[in-house]
């Protein structure tokens, strides 16, 4: 096992090739935790992901745009894609499989791959169905997989309408499921209306969300660690 | 810095390096990258120029970095990495476009870049930068002249003969669905789409001695 302060070296190391961008980087430290026996989740959440966060923060603030957000991304998945196979499954107390995917019609993903990201780092399991999706493929999906989460996006107004249907479909199967809905014409209006869970207004918002969500389960990964430790 | 990169690159295996200001040329998600510094390499048979543009690349993103600008790098567009998330918005650049602007060439009657030097045998990569560079003096039309080499010898007749000006950027050169055609039939009977004649009959920057070919020799003077 590694000292603490090689550990603390490569946490700082993963974070800054994300915030730098820098896949190469992301690469060479997650091959590097490895090597010490540093422990995968620790890496990803305390390391990747608090990378992603100051991200958010940068692009709130306008220091980072699109481009910067999206390499910024493919960096952190160059770091997951290594770190992945070791992580042991979490005991989160939570069942995580959730589905998700563009409408139909819709071939605008950028927001659903990063709403996707969260939930691939969240350790969830993630069905994709990809972008231009038939309606139908979501209920089959989801009743394939026993998934509890589905996760609908549209970037069109023309699109949006679709997902209506989808989430009438669900219901009508499974009335607990939780749907969240997003893209550019989505608000909470549309989603109250449509019967929705929750909604995310675009990428960044979705990104914002989305380390909400992943600060909430990391909250209740420390709460069951300490119940363990009584 | 400027010389510095360029000088860096071209020693490293690049054979032009041209930087480019886009202010009002970018569509809004990169528009805050207004500086390009294009790299072109010279193809060869047998040469990986796939892996040396990747390296320079690499290698001037690194450079900007350490200055602390920012870097958008985009690859060549028959080495584009569809899963990613950036490759969403290599659809908003051409590289071409790039490199008129930093002065390394022309768009062809091909509808391919050709530098004075090198022709057309040149593979293009971009990073976009906001770094203050200073940009080369811009091509604004073609310099291909009465030459209609590629045009002649174009097994699909794609290509219409219309000359490249920056001020008329929608005139067609190359009927794209004809030259596609060619190429899937090609692939259908050879197993390879190869065809690539508008490349190899381009006499700017032909090695001609190379070919021993006296019409090589004539094609060259009737562009000059």
């Amino acid at each position: 096992m590694a000292t603490a302060e090689k550990q603390a070296e490569l946490l700082e190391k993963l974070k800054n090739a994300v915030i730098q961008y820098d896949e190469d980087t992301a690469k060479e430290a997650s091959n590097e935790v490895l090597a010490v026996g540093m422990n995968a989740n620790d890496a990803i959440f305390n390391g990747l992901v608090s990378g992603m966060v100051e991200v958010g923060k940068m692009f709130e603030a306008q220091e980072y745009f699109v481009p910067e957000l999206l390499m910024c991304a493919d960096a952190l998945y160059a770091g997951l894609d290594i770190l992945k196979p070791h992580v042991q499954q979490m005991d989160l107390g939570v069942r995580g499989s959730v589905v998700i995917g563009t409408v139909e019609g819709d071939v605008h993903d950028i927001g659903k791959n990063i709403v996707k990201m969260m939930f691939d780092v969240a350790g969830f399991q993630v069905y994709d169905l990809g972008r231009d999706v038939p309606l139908d493929k979501f209920l089959e999906e989801q009743i394939r997989t026993d998934s509890d989460l589905v996760c609908l996006s549209a970037m069109m107004t023309t699109t949006m309408t679709g997902m209506k249907k989808v989430i009438d479909d669900l219901r009508k199967k499974n009335p607990n499921i939780k749907i969240m809905i997003g893209g550019a014409p989505v608000s909470q209006d549309v989603a109250d209306k449509y019967g929705a869970d929750g909604y995310a207004k675009d990428a960044t918002n979705a990104l914002k969300d989305a380390i909400n969500m992943i600060g909430s389960l990391k909250k209740m990964k420390d709460e069951a660690e300490a119940k363990k430790a009584k | 810095m400027n010389g510095g990169l360029r000088d860096e690159l071209l020693e490293q295996g690049a054979a032009v390096v041209g930087y480019a200001v886009l202010t009002g040329l970018l569509g809004a998600e990169i528009a805050h990258l207004d500086r390009a510094v294009s790299i072109g390499v010279a193809r060869r048979l047998n040469e990986d120029t796939l892996g040396i543009l990747t390296r320079l690349q690499k290698r001037a993103v690194r450079q900007l970095k350490a200055q602390g600008y920012r870097t958008l790098a985009l690859p060549p567009d028959s080495d584009r990495k569809k899963d990613t998330f950036v490759s969403k918005l290599y659809a908003l650049f051409n590289h071409k476009m790039a490199a008129t602007s930093a002065g390394i060439g022309w768009v062809g009657k091909s509808g391919l870049l050709i530098s004075p030097e090198h022709g057309p045998r040149l593979t293009l990569a971009t990073v976009l930068t906001d770094a203050p560079l200073t940009a080369g003096v811009p091509f604004e039309s073609s310099r291909c002249g009465e030459c209609t080499l590629c045009r002649d010898h174009c097994p699909s007749r794609a290509i219409t003969g219309a000359e490249w000006s920056r001020g008329n950027p929608f005139v067609e050169l190359v009927r794209l669905g004809e030259c596609r055609g060619h190429k899937a039939a090609k692939r259908q009977v050879a197993g390879k789409p190869n065809c690539g004649l508008c490349i190899t009959v381009c006499p700017y920057g032909r090695k001609i001695e190379n070919y021993g070919n006296a019409n090589a020799k004539r094609c060259e003077e009737s562009v000059a």
